[in-house]
């Protein structure tokens, strides 16, 4: 029977530590997260000999063991916790042939816990092209390890790279750097309170703040006879370690490795010269973001209208093919629409991703973050939160897993925070039929549309609703978080299309697995809602109805009458129940029950609206015009006045450009930060004020 | 009637699995880092 090693791939970001991991694992790979957090874990197995298989964990990139972030934290857990599942027997780390300096400091960590280790280092193709020699005898020698050349475009090496893991016991364990000489006295003592123990994992457990198993940071940092040290003091020895090792590295480096000065720089920096230009940079990015917008936006309607139409189908298919009933209207409203309502949002993901994992792949969204990093701190936000906040105007929820691509944690939720306020599609339709009623249809200087006007000033508000909230929640949010701002600028590659389209379906999965069965289970809560209501009422529809129309000449016949008892159900139903409830709290913001029944059933999407309205008003939902000839005649029913004036709808527009009324974003949010404590703040904050601004607006306009 | 079970059982599945998802949470680890940096 063979045998199978757990092998661990580490490395600095932007090394192409997981093209290598696809390299080695092909389509055996499987994506999940760690539990509890929201990292992604990326594991898979490949055959390294007849009798032994790897099953190969890709870590989160990190630059140190000195951890700052979430990322980084999980890769020191896994090392130091001998009793894990997936602690490795040996660590691959794997660096590019152009950072050999910087990535060699992770090495020398890693090499010190006394795990076996190889170095794997990518890219190795480059090296003739950038004029780079290496030693890789004398290398293996100071490092007192086995070094592969890989090169996971060309897909070379990775033989050797296997033979390696094959071999991996006849590594030696022994630090390569000692960096105890930092502070001499207080390492030996800490290695005679612990003789059992690896000294530098011992270090490493008394700088973080996190426990492992039976070693506890507090009872090692308090054993008896171990000197006491301030966090300052730990800062400091911490500086000293990374000098230490950097003067080891630079020693090593300086007897092998050798590099033609001319032949490292050339299109590079001439790229770079115009991509992080503080004009044409801009221009550039400003370029590519309406090309992202475009595809997200335009292209990607046309399979979703497909989507739409295909399951517009097959509701209508199911409820003419299957026995009628209660669970047939169940499937062909609640569940068909449900699943359709998260299969939609497919397209919009995958085109997002793909040209994201480009712009990763290509080392331009480096110079992205570079670009735009100083003026988006200033809000509490990362370089890398424009593509989510630009990407939210088509959709919030690519939009939210887009931020994935930030490290730090604080960035990242401040990010997921604010980019539901950002004007997605799915407000459009609310937004174009509420203008249409309530703003002039003229125009300014006889060109500019006071419509068209008043929908970029909406989207105008949504974009600085966002940006103001994230100022807010820089200042407010106490999210612990170290962060050393590391800005690095890899080359320019082309992309390796394996990697963009394992990422393009790996994310695209995550939503379908992740978010979807929330989005499923509230469609068909909200088709109960709005499905069933008081027997006497919603029970005798028909014969209500046809009592009410009794003195009605000519008497309403077929579909209008059909549509007539369709809205007095929905106005019977729990959900209209709910609605009427409400009217209470929605008067004051200038409107009534039935549009209270609007805003709830809008809460699985906000385009429902309009649908909804239209279910109320008795039309068929795809005759805007007539929709709106409803709306512009309807009155209030406690002032009689009409219901739609400047002051209502722009009450409600301004609901609608606050208010978390989003449970796909809701879901997406939930799990994208692996608690209901932020979707929960989201929807009452949000919601919140709305509510304010809808009833300010409304009560000042009304004066 | 059969339709009604089915109803029955598909919309206690759907209520279940959000009580599920919203009250019953994983344990996680807590030794990420310091302060709440994700971990739930």
């Amino acid at each position: 029977m063979g045998k199978q090693i757990n092998v661990a791939l580490v490395g600095n970001p932007n090394t192409g530590k997981t093209s290598v991991f696809n390299q080695l694992t092909g389509l055996t790979q499987k994506i999940g997260n760690y539990p509890g957090i929201t990292v992604e874990k990326k594991e898979g197995v490949t055959k390294i000999s007849r009798i032994l298989t790897a099953h190969i964990l890709d870590l989160p990139g990190t630059y140190s063991l000195n951890a700052s972030s979430l990322d980084e934290n999980i890769v020191i857990e896994l090392l130091l916790n001998k009793n894990h599942k997936d602690y490795p027997d040996v660590v691959v780390v794997v660096s590019d042939i152009e950072n050999l300096k910087r990535n060699l400091l992770l090495f020398t960590q890693i090499k010190d816990l006394g795990i076996p280790t190889i170095l794997a280092i990518n890219m190795a193709d480059r090296m003739e092209r950038k004029g780079i020699e290496l030693d890789i005898p004398q290398m293996e020698e100071q490092l007192k390890t086995k070094i592969a050349l890989v090169s996971a475009r060309k897909k070379t090496g990775f033989d050797e790279l296997k033979k390696h893991i094959k071999n991996y016991s006849l590594l030696p364990t022994t630090p390569c750097c000692n960096v105890s000489s930092i502070d001499k006295s207080y390492f030996d003592k800490l290695q005679q309170t612990y003789p059992e123990q690896e000294r530098y994992k011992l270090w490493l457990l008394i700088t973080h703040d996190a426990n492992f198993g039976e070693l506890d940071r507090k009872t090692i940092a308090s054993r008896n006879g171990l000197p006491q040290k301030t966090k300052d003091e730990i800062k400091k020895l911490q500086h000293k370690e990374v000098v230490a090792r950097y003067q080891f590295i630079n020693g090593m480096l300086k007897a092998c490795f050798k590099q033609d000065l001319n032949l490292a720089k050339g299109m590079r920096a001439q790229l770079d010269k115009v991509l992080t230009h503080p004009v044409w940079g801009y221009l550039v990015f400003f370029v590519i973001l309406l090309l992202i917008f475009q595809a997200i936006y335009d292209w990607s309607t046309i399979p979703m209208d497909w989507i739409d139409e295909g399951f517009a189908y097959l509701g209508q298919w199911v409820k003419l093919n299957l026995p009628a009933g209660m669970f047939t209207n169940l499937l062909a409203e609640g569940v068909v629409p449900g699943i359709g309502g998260i299969v939609i949002f497919i397209p919009q993901i995958a085109m997002l991703f793909l040209f994201i994992s480009i712009l990763e792949e290509t080392g331009y969204m480096s110079r992205v973050v570079f670009l735009m990093d100083k003026s988006m701190r200033k809000f509490g936000l990362s370089g890398k939160s424009v593509i989510p906040l630009v990407s939210g105007t088509a959709c919030a929820i690519p939009a939210v897993m887009a931020a994935r691509n930030i490290e730090n944690w604080k960035e990242r939720l401040i990010t997921i925070l604010v980019v539901p306020f950002t004007t997605c599609s799915a407000r459009l339709p609310v937004y174009l039929i509420i203008i249409s009623l309530v703003i002039p249809d003229e125009h300014l200087l006889g060109i500019i549309s006071y419509q068209a006007l008043a929908l970029m000033a909406m989207y105008i508000i949504g974009f600085g609703a966002a940006i103001a909230a994230a100022w807010i929640a820089n200042k407010s949010l106490r999210v612990g978080t170290r962060s050393s701002f590391v800005i690095e600028m890899p080359d320019y590659k082309l992309p390796i299309f394996k990697n963009v389209g394992l990422t393009v379906v790996d994310k695209t999965k995550a939503f379908v697995v992740g978010a979807g069965k929330i989005i499923l289970s509230i469609s068909i809560i909200l088709w109960v809602l709005a499905s069933f209501g008081p027997s006497d009422t919603f029970g005798n529809a028909r014969k209500n109805v046809q009592a009410e129309m009794a003195s009605t000449d000519p008497m309403p016949q077929g579909v209008d009458m059909e549509q007539r008892i369709a809205s007095y159900k929905l106005k019977h139903s729990y959900m209209g129940i709910m609605g009427r409830g409400i009217e209470p709290a929605v008067t004051p913001l200038g409107y009534d029950w039935k549009i209270g029944i609007a805003l709830i059933s809008s809460f699985a999407a906000r385009e429902v609206f309009v649908g909804t309205l239209a279910t109320i008003y008795s039309v068929g939902s795809d005759n805007q015009i007539t929709i709106k000839e409803r709306l512009a005649g309807e009155k209030n029913t406690a002032t009689g006045k009409p219901l739609f004036t400047l002051a209502s709808g722009i009450s409600l527009l301004l609901f609608y450009a606050f208010a978390m009324q989003c449970m796909s974003t809701l879901a997406i949010v939930k799990r994208e930060t692996n608690s209901w404590k932020w979707p929960l703040l989201q929807l009452f904050l949000m919601t919140g004020f709305a509510y304010l601004t809808a009833l300010i607006a409304y009560q000042l306009l009304n004066l | 009637m059969i339709q009604e079970i089915l109803v029955g059982v598909t919309v206690l599945a759907a209520v279940g699995y959000l009580v599920k998802k919203f009250f019953f949470k994983k344990n996680s680890s807590n030794s990420c880092g310091s302060g709440s940096c994700g971990c739930g």
